[in-house]
């Protein structure tokens, strides 16, 4: 796989805390899911990668371009779709003038072809019904896929999603998971998100970061195996485990490192990811 | 929709062949978009290709954004439709806004035609420079822009975005000043003092934002004009210093300072001016 996106030793600190440091990495086509705790620095490394700031060391590159140049970076810009974690709206536009406006912020200023984008966009986003409506009177998950269209409008190579499933019920979440999965043929997608089932369904790649540093690189499935062997079933919370919870089944399904002879899981992502997040944790104490 | 008025048979015909002529294809195209039968009647006058260009104007035209008033009048007198549509965004040249500018001027001036008639202008000579720099600095990052972070990364952000929208506003914050300069016909030329100290204000404020942040600077700009104000006040009678013929020269000298240190640093706008610190719900959010 040719890779479209790389980053080599990014930092940016905020006063005293390194929101990111010194990360690494790559990207491939296609759908690569970014976990972490909140306050890892997931946003960070998103307006980083997005050029919304300049990082204070590192370099990166983006289909080719090097955004640390005035024209790299305009160029980046015109193969990018961002959807940040808190996209503010004008709300006395409608959805349709919204991303009509975005689509100018991108350059198409032929109005005619720009009217039809915005209507195929809308359209893929389940949103045509509504395109006239004023956005102050969407719902939330409405305006989540007004901000996607936004996103997607003029077709980008590369689009960064933060949180983009935030907040919606579980059908649009599945809606916004097929949106997403389409959008990742032919393009480079980094999603970030809180919600491992997220990346179990869609990604083809996963990172995992925690205190502005990149912990883990690699495939959904390599992260779950991260947890191979290290998950197992109790009738009590075994005290040697790392996190251990009741399951519906009443018995308690213990992470960490299993006593002699447990009753070992098959592990799920998820439990990749807690093992993944405590090993670099007690790395750090070490 | 009355149901008394159909559209008639020929200009069915010519409209399904695109040869209908405004204003009757205005008529045939709202008419069809509310009755049935005459829809029907057309799917079976139509060549199928030809209908399907017609549904797509008429699609086109329903959800199209409708320009309001300012923006029309924009795209009347020359201004290219997607420039326009970008200043409809910009909250400043909205309605609200434009009104409480108009307030303050209106009040100023009343206060200046009553306390000092005949002598200066000085209490809007002082003021209407501050309301240019204020609608400027306001319609540029994200203190009034919901969607500050989403265009910061666009391709037209940056340089452009705000030369536009500094144009735009400088034409209506000026125009403003002007009509209430109008108010003020005894002081004759004198009350249009305002005019370079304003551009400076404007000119200076927006070059230092790229240091000082879309906050800090314009302040500091504004601050600096009262702060001068006043000292001219304390220390000379009669007109304040800026408003002399030296002090005209000092403000056009300044304008023409700030344009091009504004021009020199043209490209840090083009990466975000705050590090979304003061971006609402932004950082840890
Ligand atoms: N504008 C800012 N000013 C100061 N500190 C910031 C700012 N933005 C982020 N930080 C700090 O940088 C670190 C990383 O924040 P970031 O928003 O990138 O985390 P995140 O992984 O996106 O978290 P979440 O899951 O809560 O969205 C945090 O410690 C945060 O407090
Ligand atoms: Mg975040």
């Amino acid at each position: 796989m040719t890779v479209t996106v790389s980053a080599s030793g990014l930092t940016l600190r905020y006063g005293g805390t390194a929101a990111l440091d010194e990360v690494t990495l790559r990207l491939t086509e296609g759908v690569t899911g970014l976990l972490g705790p909140n306050g890892a620095g997931k946003t960070t490394l998103l307006r980083v990668l997005a050029t919304a700031v300049p990082p204070d060391r590192g370099a990166f590159s983006v289909l080719g371009h090097d955004p640390s140049t005035t024209a790299g970076r305009q160029n980046v810009r015109r193969a990018l779709g961002y959807l940040p974690q808190n996209p503010g709206f004008h709300p006395d536009f409608t959805a349709f003038e919204f991303v009509d406006y975005v689509a100018i912020l991108k350059e198409m200023t032929d109005r005619g072809a720009r009217h039809r984008e915005v209507r195929r966009i809308l359209d893929a986003v389940d949103l045509s019904e509504v395109r006239g409506r004023r956005i102050k009177r969407l719902s939330g998950g409405m305006r989540q896929r007004v901000a996607l269209a936004a996103a997607l409008v003029g077709d980008p190579g590369f689009l960064v999603l933060d949180e983009p499933t935030v907040g919606l019920d579980p059908e649009q979440r599945m809606r916004f998971r097929e949106l997403i999965a389409q959008a990742g043929e032919g393009r480079t997608v980094l999603l970030s998100t809180h919600q491992t089932e997220d990346v179990a369904m869609l990604c083809h790649r996963v990172i995992v970061m925690a205190q502005g540093r990149l912990r883990f690189e690699g495939t959904p499935a390599e992260l779950t195996a991260q947890a191979a062997g290290r998950v197992w079933s109790s009738a009590e919370r075994d005290p040697a485990a790392r996190a251990g919870w009741r399951t519906g089944l009443g018995t308690f399904r213990n992470v960490g490192d299993p006593p002699e002879g447990a009753d070992l899981l098959e592990p799920t992502l998820e439990d990749g990811y807690l093992l993944t997040l405590d090993d670099a944790s007690a790395e750090v104490a070490a | 929709m009355s149901t008394t008025w159909h559209v008639p048979e020929d200009d069915l015909r010519a409209y399904t062949a695109g040869e209908l002529t405004a204003p009757r294809l205005w008529s045939a195209d709202t008419h069809l978009a509310a009755c049935a039968d005459c829809r029907a009647l057309l799917a079976r006058l139509a060549d199928p290709v030809a209908l399907d260009a017609g549904w797509e104007r008429l699609d086109a035209e329903l959800d199209a954004p409708r320009r309001g008033f300012v923006e029309s009048l924009m795209v009347r007198v020359g201004v290219a439709d997607h420039t326009a549509r970008l200043l409809t965004a910009t909250p400043v040249l909205r309605r609200s806004w434009l009104a409480a500018v108009a307030a303050v001027l209106l009040m100023t001036v009343q206060a200046t035609a009553t306390v000092s008639p005949g002598r200066s202008p000085t209490l809007f000579l002082a003021l209407a420079p501050l309301l240019p720099l204020a609608g400027v600095a306001l319609s540029y990052g994200p203190v009034l822009d919901p969607t500050y972070e989403m265009g910061v990364v666009s391709p037209l952000h940056g340089f452009r975005l705000l030369l536009i929208r500094t144009v735009a506003v400088l034409t209506v914050g000026l125009g403003l000043n002007g009509l209430a300069t109008l108010a003020l016909p005894d002081y004759g030329l004198r009350a249009l003092a305002w005019l370079l100290p304003a551009l400076a204000l404007t000119a200076t404020g927006l070059a230092l934002t790229p240091r000082l942040g879309p906050v800090v600077a314009p302040v500091l700009v504004g601050g600096a004009w009262i702060g001068l104000l006043l000292t001219a006040d304390a220390s000379g009678d009669g007109t304040l210093a800026p408003f002399t013929a030296a002090g005209q020269g000092v403000a056009g000298a300044v304008a023409a300072l700030g344009a091009g240190l504004l021009y020199l640093v043209r490209d840090r706008f083009d990466t975000s001016t705050v590090r979304f610190t003061d971006f609402r719900q932004g950082g840890a959010g």
